[in-house]
């Protein structure tokens, strides 16, 4: 263990009043792993996915990100610290369009010519910049704000300059998604599969470490499956990324997953190399150790 | 192709209409002034509409853009046309002699204070509690207003309030010269606004609008965004009131009723939220007609619709001559705009009924504009499974 892992989360647990939904779960990731977490339904997966976002604040333990303390931020600077994520049942901002959706996803790296871009070329700016850094303490982003509303409705030459880079890089990861030609199109109209690989865009666009995936394959035919696992492991080198997925079909898991974390009743039960979790006793009672597990399974596929 | 022809470069056939429309449309406001048949009555009915189109554009900000129900617009156009009343009235126990101009950027700042003020305790509310919210706080400021009495008037209100001054020039009182400020104002409102909407803030602003969680997992600072909207929308209709309160000359608090806060969303929604031209048609529909209803003008050409009375009174007429009772007549054309005018809160609400049904968008539901770049010639080979594609990207 040279490597200092970029996940690390210890003892988490969150009680919604009688229930415990995670208890005391711990998780290594190292950089640049693809890391498959599965379990049956209502194991505490997405809870997991929820804490790690900020969504939720969890009752115990700590969520380290390359170092540093996420768990209890609002959700905003847990992105800014390169968390993005996809949903389980698709949420896309419906009714903008697609290249509006990855655009909301670049947010956080689109600059709108405040203190930190004003590049000084001539002594005024240079005065001007040390001016602004001085304002910065201002409470509540006021200054930031203020940059942002004048920036927009004046429009000097830096922000049509950003504005256009980001709308170029959007342009990319739609390409590099599959989406090439549909920019205007309104994100509800999409075909399901579509939409799915826009959240994943949209995701990408924040410019993440840290890549969580919430059932990816869902409701993918066969050969849209194999697809969506070649491109996760395409997007994964292209990007540095390291991934963290969960899922039902056991052909992606053993596929693209280069360890496994199974949960069942908010409790970590097995983690290891897929092959090994398979074989796990453990796990093999927890998805088919008595009658009903069985049935419960039958409904892993479709969710 | 050079980077700068992509933004810069002439737009697209469809841009070109988007971009003409709007400034043929203003060059037909500009001359309606000159038009002898739009006498001063006329024009005063304009400037209302001009108002309201300036009010509505505000509150789109809010509503619109970022889906936040307001219900107490009110109190921002109150706060203008108090800051401009107690600023110049001779009544007010305030003499500082600002003049119009002044008092306008202040105004801007003034109504960008009091939507923080606002916004801060109604953050956490969503949907119909923050609809509640606002809707009691409009109220506070009006009853603010009257109790006030040192500094407001009470309910006598605040007189002789100033009109713009031109340099070198007489003030701006005449009818069409409001006419001018309220159609530069209104222009220049919806110019701002939509550039606003086309940015990083606006894309946020509807972000949260579609999907608040979603919007803060993207990287959003919600809380942020959502004061900024209230500020910014309130800013505007700040200035429409300094707007109003020099045109009226004269404000007290029924002017800061409820109601207003009613028209202007009635303005939005029934215009179509986020649609520049539906709120000028919404105000036109909601504000202007009932006033020209009531005109002489409409009286008569209404007297010559005679005929059209005896046909639909013939009936009544019929059963009047039967029954031993009186029986209800269709009334002389000539008032029928005024009954119509009388008559319109209960049109209002059908009108809102009906355009929620039919069409939950607004009559004019705002078309989602194309980012202005060329779009990429369709790859050469088609792939059958898109996912596959764009490797190298």
């Amino acid at each position: 263990m040279s490597v200092r892992p970029l996940l690390e989360v210890r003892g988490l647990s969150v009680r919604f009043q009688g229930l415990l939904a995670l208890d005391s779960v711990d998780m290594t990731v190292p950089p640049g792993q693809i890391r498959g977490l599965i379990g049956p339904n209502g194991a505490g997966k997405t809870t997991l996915f929820n804490c790690l976002t900020g969504f939720y604040r969890p009752t115990g333990g700590s969520i380290l990100l390359d170092g540093v303390r996420i768990d209890g931020m609002p959700m905003h600077h847990v992105a800014a610290l390169g968390v993005a994520r996809t949903f389980q049942n698709i949420r896309l901002f419906a009714n903008m369009t697609v290249i509006e959706n990855v655009l909301v996803g670049a947010h956080r790296t689109i600059p709108v010519g405040g203190p930190d871009q004003l590049r000084p070329r001539r002594r005024h700016e240079q005065r001007l910049a040390e001016v602004a850094a001085q304002l910065r303490g201002l409470p509540g982003g006021v200054v930031s704000s203020l940059v942002e509303i004048a920036g927009a409705l004046v429009r000097p030459p830096a922000w049509i300059r950003a504005e256009r880079e980001a709308v170029e890089r959007a342009r990319r990861l739609l390409e590099a998604v599959g989406l090439r030609g549909r920019e205007n199109e309104l994100a509800r109209n999409l075909p399901y599969g579509d939409q799915r690989r826009l959240e994943l865009a949209r995701a990408l666009a924040s410019r993440p470490r840290l890549l969580l995936l919430d059932e990816p394959t869902a409701g993918m035919n066969p050969g849209e499956t194999l697809a969506m696992m070649d491109l996760i492991r395409r997007l994964r080198e292209e990007y540095g990324l390291t991934i963290i997925l969960i899922e039902h079909q056991m052909r992606v898991v053993m596929g693209i997953c280069e360890e496994v974390t199974v949960l069942d009743y908010g409790r970590k039960i097995a983690e290891g190399p897929p092959e090994a979790v398979q074989r796990d006793p453990a796990v093999i009672e927890a998805y088919l150790g008595t009658k009903f597990a069985r049935q419960l399974r039958g409904g892993h596929g479709t969710p | 192709m050079p980077d700068l022809r992509l933004w810069l470069k002439v737009p697209p056939r469809r841009d070109v209409a988007r971009r003409l429309l709007p400034a043929a449309a203003v060059v037909l406001f500009a001359l309606v002034p000159a038009v002898p048949f739009f006498t001063d009555p006329w024009l005063r009915v304009f400037f209302l509409v001009g108002l309201y189109v300036v009010l509505g554009l505000g509150l789109n900000i809010v509503v619109g853009f970022a889906g936040l129900l307001d219900l107490g617009y009110v109190a921002f156009f109150a706060a203008g046309a108090y800051l401009m009343g107690i600023l110049t009235s001779p009544q007010s126990p305030v003499d500082l002699r600002l003049e119009f101009w002044v008092i306008l950027p202040l105004a801007l700042l003034l109504g960008a204070l009091v939507g923080l003020l606002l916004g801060l305790p109604v953050l956490p509310l969503r949907g119909d509690y923050l609809a509640i919210v606002t809707l009691g706080f409009g109220e506070i400021i009006r009853i603010l207003l009257v109790n006030l009495r040192d500094i407001t008037g009470g309910s006598q209100g605040l007189a002789a309030i100033e009109k713009p001054p031109v340099p070198g020039w007489q003030r701006i009182d005449e009818p069409w010269q409001w006419y001018y400020v309220i159609l530069v104002t209104a222009v220049a409102v919806a110019f701002l606004s939509a550039r606003l909407r086309d940015a990083r803030i606006g894309r946020a602003w509807e972000a949260i609008r579609e999907d608040e969680d979603v919007a803060a997992a993207m990287g959003i600072d919600t809380v942020k965004y959502k004061l900024l909207a209230f500020a910014t929308g309130a800013a505007v209709g700040s200035v429409g009131g300094v707007l109003f309160a020099s045109y009226i000359g004269f404000i007290n608090p029924t002017s800061f009723t409820l109601q207003v806060s009613i028209n202007v969303l009635a303005v939005v929604i029934i215009g179509g939220m986020g649609n520049t031209w539906g709120v000028v048609f919404g105000a036109f529909i909601l504000i202007g007609v009932p006033e020209l209803l009531q005109f002489r003008e409409t009286s008569d050409v209404l007297e010559r619709l005679g005929w059209l009375r005896t046909a639909l009174d013939a009936p009544f007429a019929a059963l009047d001559a039967l029954a031993p009772f009186g029986v209800w007549r269709v009334p002389e054309p000539e008032t029928w705009g005024r009954l119509v005018a009388d008559k319109r809160f209960i049109i209002y609400g059908a009108l809102l009924v009906a355009v929620m049904v039919a069409r939950p968008g607004g009559l004019f539901p705002s078309r989602r504009r194309k980012l202005e770049f060329e779009a990429p010639p369709p790859s050469e080979v088609a792939e059958p499974s898109a996912l596959a594609a764009g490797g190298s990207q």
